[in-house]
């Protein structure tokens, strides 16, 4: 992929001569190894689903947990190297309750976003805060919230660029979901045409055969803020899928096989 | 008749040069009074313009009141170095939160914001009678008042500063309608809350001797912020 | 032990008792009670004919007025007043008694008493005080000598002066004095002086306020111009404050009937005997 590997993709503070800093490109790399996680937002709140691989059968499911909450109004989806999500949360959080305490107030989801983007782009060796990281974080995040401007979704990659979006997929499956969302997501969608699109998006790019425990849902809408599906609550979502499926027709081809350890 | 338990000999106290203890005082008292009063749609603040010390005036004419956004005045009295400091500091956190969050601080974020920036000097704390008014985010008139370290208060009316006492019971009885009975409570409209301000003050500057010479009133509307000065007496 | 037959012998000499008693009540926030110290403007000059003092009439309790007009011109005799400073009560009282003695002093002698006399009164009165009677004072008066004008302070020492100042507005008044007073004035123009420097305290010392009192002595004739200016007007009311009838709040009301009988007698009235 990088035809000029070099010397210079060692280092988290050189850029390379075309300008490029290869270590936050190759944390990038490593969200499309991560489990794949759909964000979508409609009028009525905003949906997150995502796949929650399960690598042994020994393995307990609900110890795996893809989808947090930062604040009430603010919940998040990460993709990646989970440790490093637990950094990049645990700050959120913190943000989030420092705004409230400082202004009384629930800070906005961009606010928010911001305020992770500041920590995330803290790698490399600086020498005025030791408590910097050495290299970038292998995480992408989806965070859905609400705010005084509605609900809303943002996206968040290793280099710490934040951009809000209708909709968005991260992780190995992002590809082929993104076109999928692409070509699903309209403006007028209810939340529950979002959910059952985000699983059925999901059940296209996963290898696993989808199930109330192989998956987790959250929505996060004006009246009950964060959400999380119950496991009831995501069979039931679960049973809207299938006949969507007949009439949607083949996923596009590229819902690839990615699948490494790197859950 | 047993008067004094103690077995020491009871001599008389004869001052003996010995060690004397000095103090600094790094706190010196201005001055000054603050009233506000809010309504449905509106909130209004004055203050007067004395700034003094002991017995002396500094000046005549020293603003109080302090603009931080179109909906939100704060007015301190008491410290003045600890207001220009506080205010200072407060205008840049303001400018901070503008930047980084996209938007003008709320008038309940600045009352909080306040509240924490004043804490945060626990103890060694401004010497401020502070007294912030605004108009929330439904554009009802709201009024906070706070202590030096940061209790904060949210009402419909206060007087602080120099007369604060001297006042707050007026305020209650002609704006809080207390210990009254009968028809007499009406909402107090826009220009009865500054009539009834401007009359305090004049009560105030009769009695006070650090409040006086002119008054500073600010009127927040929807519509934005006019002010007035009225004269007081000046001895 | 004591006993009604062999009492107990009280300890001699001073009884510190209520000393103990007083620091442990300052210590619990009972303090010993102040006394009103007013800040003050009083002034005095000599002027062509005679002596003009003036005061201001703002009495404090810390930073509270407590009373918005009174007199701090007082009288001693009929040729001398003299303005006082510093505890009210001191000022006060001292003035009194000085005034008594110097009536029974012109009882004796039969003539106008000196103004020096009721300078040399008082300072040896402030004097055997050392201070703790805090009467700071203006003296003026005219006597067979012409006008003299003193200024006391609450040790006991004394200025023979042509014009002065005391109180907290003193640096205000004086600096009036410093720039205008002249030798000879008359006393159109003295009055307008101490006016001035009475209003220079009044404005710009805190301590000092409202009204100018003035006190012209002249050998013959006393002018006591009780608010001579009327330096500061309060402020006129923006609001009606009415309260409409029944806003005060009464406990109920309750009637008790009371059964009274009544019973009518006709009294006829008949002649006195007066014949014996």
């Amino acid at each position: 992929m990088f035809l000029t590997r070099s010397e210079y993709d060692r280092g988290v503070n050189t850029f390379s001569p075309e300008g490029r800093l290869f270590q936050v490109e190759y944390a990038i790399e490593a969200i499309k190894l991560g489990s794949t996680a759909i964000g979508i937002c409609t009028s009525e709140g905003v949906v997150l689903a995502v796949e929650k691989r399960i690598t042994s059968t020994l393995m307990e499911p609900n110890t795996i947990e893809k989808i947090v909450e930062i604040d009430k109004h603010i919940g998040c989806a990460v993709s990646g190297l989970m440790a490093d999500s637990r950094t990049m949360i645990d700050r959120a959080r913190i943000e989030c309750q420092n705004h409230w305490f400082t202004y009384n107030e629930r800070m906005t989801v961009e606010s928010c976003a911001q305020a992770v983007s500041n920590l995330a782009i803290q790698f490399g060796d600086s020498d005025d805060d030791g408590s910097a990281m050495s290299r970038p974080f292998g995480v992408a995040i989806l965070f859905a919230g609400i705010d005084e401007k509605g609900p809303q979704l943002y996206h968040m990659d290793p280099s710490g660029t934040f951009v809000q979006f209708d909709a968005k997929a991260i992780g190995s499956g992002s590809e082929g979901a993104q076109q999928s969302l692409q070509e699903m997501y309209h403006r007028s969608m209810t939340l529950k045409e979002a959910t059952t699109a985000s699983l059925t998006i999901l059940k296209q790019v996963m290898e696993e055969k989808l199930n109330s425990s192989n998956v987790e849902v959250m929505t996060m809408t004006p009246g009950e803020f964060f959400h999380m599906f119950s496991k009831e609550q995501v069979e039931e979502a679960l049973n809207l899928v299938v006949p969507m499926e007949k009439s949607q027709g083949d996923l596009p081809a590229a819902a690839a096989s990615k699948a490494t350890a790197n859950a | 008749m047993a008067m004094m338990n103690d077995s020491r000999p009871h001599y008389p106290d004869y001052s003996t040069a010995g060690a004397v203890q000095h103090s600094f005082n790094p706190y010196a008292d201005n001055g000054g009074s603050v009233v506000a009063i809010a309504g449905d749609d509106f909130a209004v603040i004055g203050a007067d313009t004395r700034l003094s010390t002991g017995f002396a005036i500094y000046t005549r004419n020293q603003k109080k009141l302090f603009k931080l956004t179109d909906k939100t005045i704060l007015g301190c009295a008491g410290c003045w170095c600890d207001t220009l400091t506080l205010t200072r500091i407060l205008n840049a956190r303001m400018q901070m939160y503008e930047q980084e969050h996209n938007k003008t601080m709320s008038t309940t974020a600045c009352s909080q914001m306040l509240s924490t920036m004043l804490y945060y000097k626990r103890f060694f704390p401004y010497y401020i009678s502070n007294v912030l008014v605004g108009l929330d985010t439904e554009g009802k008139g709201c009024v906070y008042s706070y202590d030096p370290i940061g209790h904060c208060e949210r009402s419909t009316y206060r007087a602080g500063g120099s007369a604060g006492a001297l006042l707050q019971p007026l305020l209650d009885n002609q704006v809080g309608f207390k210990n009254m009975q009968g028809d007499a409570f009406e909402k107090v409209t826009k220009e009865r809350a500054i009539a009834i301000l401007k009359d305090v003050f004049i009560s105030a500057a009769e009695r006070d001797i650090y409040t006086g010479d002119s008054i500073v009133i600010n009127l927040i509307t929807k519509d934005g912020i006019t002010e007035e000065t009225f004269p007081l007496r000046k001895d | 032990m004591s006993s009604a037959l062999c009492p107990e012998i009280p300890t001699p000499g001073f009884s510190f008792e209520n000393c103990k008693r007083n620091a442990t009540l300052a210590a619990k926030g009972f303090p010993t009670p102040k006394a009103t110290k007013t800040g003050t403007t009083i002034v005095g000059i000599i002027y062509k004919d005679g002596v003009i003092l003036g005061a201001d009439t703002r009495a404090t309790e810390d930073t509270t007025v407590s009373d918005k007009n009174c007199q701090k011109i007082h009288y001693l005799a009929p040729n001398m007043y003299c303005c006082g400073a510093g505890t009210a009560a001191d000022t006060e009282m001292t003035t009194q008694m000085i005034s008594s003695q110097l009536e029974l002093h012109r009882l004796y002698t039969g003539r106008v008493v000196p103004v020096c006399t009721a300078n040399q009164m008082l300072k040896q009165y402030l004097f055997r005080y050392q201070g703790h009677i805090g009467a700071a004072l203006v003296l003026g008066g005219v006597d067979s000598s012409g006008p003299h004008l003193f200024s006391i302070y609450p040790h006991g020492s004394t200025d023979k002066l042509p014009y002065t100042t005391m109180g907290s507005g003193s640096l205000a008044a004086m600096a009036v004095f410093e720039s205008r007073w002249v030798p000879n004035m008359d006393e159109e123009a003295g009055k307008k002086l101490v006016r001035d420097a009475i209003a220079a305290g009044i404005f710009n010392d805190l301590g000092s306020g409202s009204n100018v009192d003035l006190c012209v002595i002249r050998k013959d004739k006393v002018d006591y111009l009780r608010t001579y200016d009327e330096a500061n007007k309060k402020g006129i009311r923006q609001a009606s404050y009415k309260y409409p009838k029944g806003t005060t709040a009464i406990f109920p009301n309750k009637t008790q009937e009371y059964k009274i009988e009544v019973t009518e007698e006709t009294v006829t009235p008949y002649t006195m005997d007066t014949s014996s």
